[in-house]
């Protein structure tokens, strides 16, 4: 709470800051803004810049280090008798002062001990608080006078600001950046503790999933196999499954929608189709599981073929209904996006509106839809709700579109939900499998964006 | 300038016309628009873009084995006359041509003439250079490998390298068929439209300004071409540029605001125009 006051009152003196430094801006141009270089408002963004900065930075490391350094303060001046404490138990008692602190339940009696160390941590993050606002304070004020007074007619401040602000938009992009970075790392170091328990090549070809780990030597069932193929089969087939749906139905709307349907029709059809993107994919799931998946089974059943009641057939067939608007979507923008000389050239020639489209329209547009395809891929990849629904837990290896399978994504959710321990071989498995999952599907979005792009250099 | 004012007593009423009746053409055609045995014979041609007025009534022959140049200012109708010939408008949504455009003794603007053979008769060579983004040998085999002309890979062949080397680009890619046709330079890839349009063996070819986005080099070479290709096909071509409707045609025809305002003899039109409209747009002082 009491950072968030100073930075009301922080940007409260930059707004101030702001104004003094555009004054003096008019005052120094002697009533011509042309005698400065920048407009005075970016003289006032200059002051207001470094007013805030320098003190927004001395409050970040203050609030990041302040605890570290109370705590410290606070432990030296402990009694023997608590000091001397092992670490873990050192811990409670210091998250038992906090907690005293902020007046939250403590743990057990409050002993006098730490009622005073309590007190004397309460003395010194007061202490701390009002060092930190005379600091801030002095800060603003000292450097806002400074930068004030070396405001002149030559001064670049708008080159400063511009400056500063593409500073903050290239912090904004790296955090994004990073994240994926972070979340790379964490996978790939988690990865590596796994396979130090199972071999790489056990986990990638292996044809037996049952992710199990022994706690006795002498235990029942204690045998488990981390072979992921099985998981790798079921993803690849329903994944297949679901492109055989989606590419063909996407690609013809996507024909219709940009060259057949008239401009009323496309406009009112684009967004409904679009629109199934957007249902929640658990709802296809309980769909899938509930409606496609008893009707296979009952039609299957009717023709004589034996169907598990959970197939890979239901999720995929649910699943291409899903990215359809992925693959029509794209490939209607990539199909009007080819230029209508084009289309005049075959014409011109007697070609049929038919042959225009599949012997130059396609062809021509069908790096981008290559592209759409792809991402529809990765889609298709990474979904879980509906496998998870529809298609099963049994980790067979099967290419029959009719059994149970399951996928990696499937088992990752399985793995990790409840309490799991997390230096078991089988909670690892799951980030062996994202990682998997990543570089995959890394991969795929790779190969669409290379794709995309040597389309865009065509007709240039 | 002033003069023109006079001339065009109606020419508000052309552009914003509402009501659908055709208007009575402000102008009668200066020059010889008939022929005793034309090609080609469109009379009263009226155009419209939905409400908008294009063409307003307008009588022209075409004769056999000539070049005929069109030349206006922009947005006179030149290339929607053009695009009426082998029924190019009908890709154009809202346009409706009404008229007679006579050919070999049929109406080919009448709804029951299948547009597929009639533009493999009347080709077109577009403003722009338009190859298909198909390999140079694919690009000039599109048309008859769709109309079904060939049967056999080598009859293909031999009909890509008649049509290549009619169109003077024969020796520049004979070596390199296979790559890609929007590889080729601008000149070049505009003569591939000409093969292109050569190899579906038209009896007409309609020039939209071919020569637009080429250097004056390129140019050159199309407009020879042109006067080679004119011993075997009629051609029309609309261009801008006054000295190439003088240097490759035998006819020239004047538009002005969807009418023609006079056609005759090329040197007879640049050396000794009728209209006084004609007189203003060639010596530029209008347009």
């Amino acid at each position: 709470m009491y950072t968030l006051e100073l930075i009301a009152g922080l940007l409260l003196l930059c707004a101030i800051a702001y104004h003094l430094g555009r004054r003096r801006a008019f005052s120094v141009a002697q009533g011509n803004i042309r005698h400065l270089h920048s407009l005075p408002a970016y003289y006032g963004l200059y002051v207001a810049m470094w007013c805030g900065l320098p003190a927004l930075f001395v409050l970040f490391l203050w609030t990041v280090f302040e605890s570290n350094v109370i705590t410290q303060l606070v432990l030296a001046d402990l009694p023997q008798k608590l000091r001397s404490l092992e670490a873990d138990r050192l811990e409670l008692v210091i998250s038992d002062i906090q907690n005293f602190v902020s007046g939250n339940t403590v743990s057990g009696e409050v002993d006098a001990s730490i009622k005073a160390a309590g007190l004397h941590y309460q003395r010194l993050q007061f202490t701390s608080h009002a060092a930190l606002a005379v600091v801030i304070l002095s800060l603003v004020i000292g450097v806002g006078f400074f930068s004030l007074s070396r405001i002149n007619a030559k001064q670049r401040a708008r080159n400063a600001v511009e400056r500063a602000l593409t500073g903050g938009l290239i912090a904004c992009a790296s955090i994004a950046f990073l994240t994926t970075i972070g979340i790379l790392m964490s996978v790939l170091f988690e990865s590596m503790r796994f396979f130090k328990v199972v071999p790489v090549t056990d986990f990638l070809f292996g044809l037996k999933w049952s992710p199990q780990m022994s706690i006795r030597a002498d235990q029942v069932g204690s045998s488990g196999a981390f072979g992921a193929a099985p998981l790798f089969v079921g993803t690849i087939l329903i994944s297949l499954i679901a492109m055989l749906v989606a590419v063909p139905i996407g690609l013809k709307s996507a024909i219709f929608l940009s060259e057949y349907a008239s401009p009323r029709f496309r406009a009112i059809t684009k967004p409904l189709l679009e629109i199934l993107a957007g249902i929640p994919t658990v709802v296809y799931g309980f769909f899938a599981a509930l409606t496609v998946a008893p009707f296979i089974r009952n039609q299957g059943s009717l023709l004589g073929l034996e169907v598990a009641s959970e197939s890979a057939l239901a999720a995929g067939l649910v699943m291409g209904v899903m990215i359809i608007p992925f693959v029509s979507s794209l490939s209607d923008d990539v199909i009007r996006a080819v230029p209508q000389a084009l289309r005049d050239g075959a014409f011109g020639l007697g070609a049929t509106k038919a042959e225009t489209i599949k012997r130059v329209v396609i062809p021509a547009a069908l790096p981008g839809i290559v592209g759409g395809v792809l991402l529809a891929i990765s889609r298709a990849i990474g979904e879980t709700m509906i496998v998870v629904m529809a298609a099963g837990l049994s980790a067979n290896l099967s290419f029959n579109p009719l059994d149970a399978v399951t996928t990696v994504t499937v088992q990752i959710v399985t793995l990790l939900t409840g309490d799991q321990e997390f230096d078991s071989p089988k909670t690892l498995a799951a980030f062996a499998l994202g990682l998997v999952l990543f570089i995959f599907t890394l991969a795929l979005n790779v190969i669409a964006l290379y794709v995309v792009r040597k389309y865009r250099e065509q007709y240039e | 300038m002033m003069s023109l004012d006079s001339l065009l007593p109606e020419t508000g009423s052309i552009d914003n016309k509402t009501d659908h009746k055709t208007v009575a053409p402000s102008f009668k055609t200066v020059g010889e628009f008939k022929l005793k045995d034309p090609r080609i014979s469109c009379q009263n041609i009226v155009v419209r873009y939905g409400e908008k007025l294009a063409i307003n009534g307008l009588s022209l022959d075409i004769g056999r084995n000539e070049v005929l140049a069109m030349i206006g200012p922009s947005g006179c109708g030149k290339s929607t006359f053009l695009r009426c010939i082998n029924r190019m408008n009908d890709t154009i949504e809202g346009c409706r041509v009404t008229g007679k455009i006579m050919m070999d003794g049929q109406d080919i603007n009448s709804p029951e003439i299948d547009t597929v053979p009639l533009r493999a008769q009347v080709g077109m060579v577009f403003q722009k250079p338009n190859p298909f983004p198909k390999s140079i040998r694919e690009n000039v085999a599109f048309g008859p490998k769709i109309h079904g002309f060939v049967e056999t890979k080598a009859e293909l062949e031999e009909i890509v390298e008649n049509s290549l080397k009619r169109a003077g680009l024969w020796k520049e890619v004979k070596d390199r068929l296979d790559q890609p046709g929007t590889s080729l330079s601008g000149g070049q890839q505009q003569r591939l439209c000409i093969a292109r349009t050569i190899a579906v063996n038209p009896e007409v070819i309609l020039m939209d300004e071919p020569c637009s986005a080429l250097d004056p080099i390129a140019t050159a070479i199309i407009e020879e071409l042109i006067y080679e290709l004119k011993k075997d096909y009629t051609i029309c071509i609309v261009t801008h540029s006054m000295q190439q409707a003088s240097r490759v045609s035998q006819r020239t025809a004047y538009f002005h605001l969807g009418e023609l305002i006079e056609v005759g003899d090329t040197k007879q039109i640049f050396m000794n125009p009728k209209n006084r409209l004609t007189e203003d747009y060639i010596t530029g002082r209008f347009g």
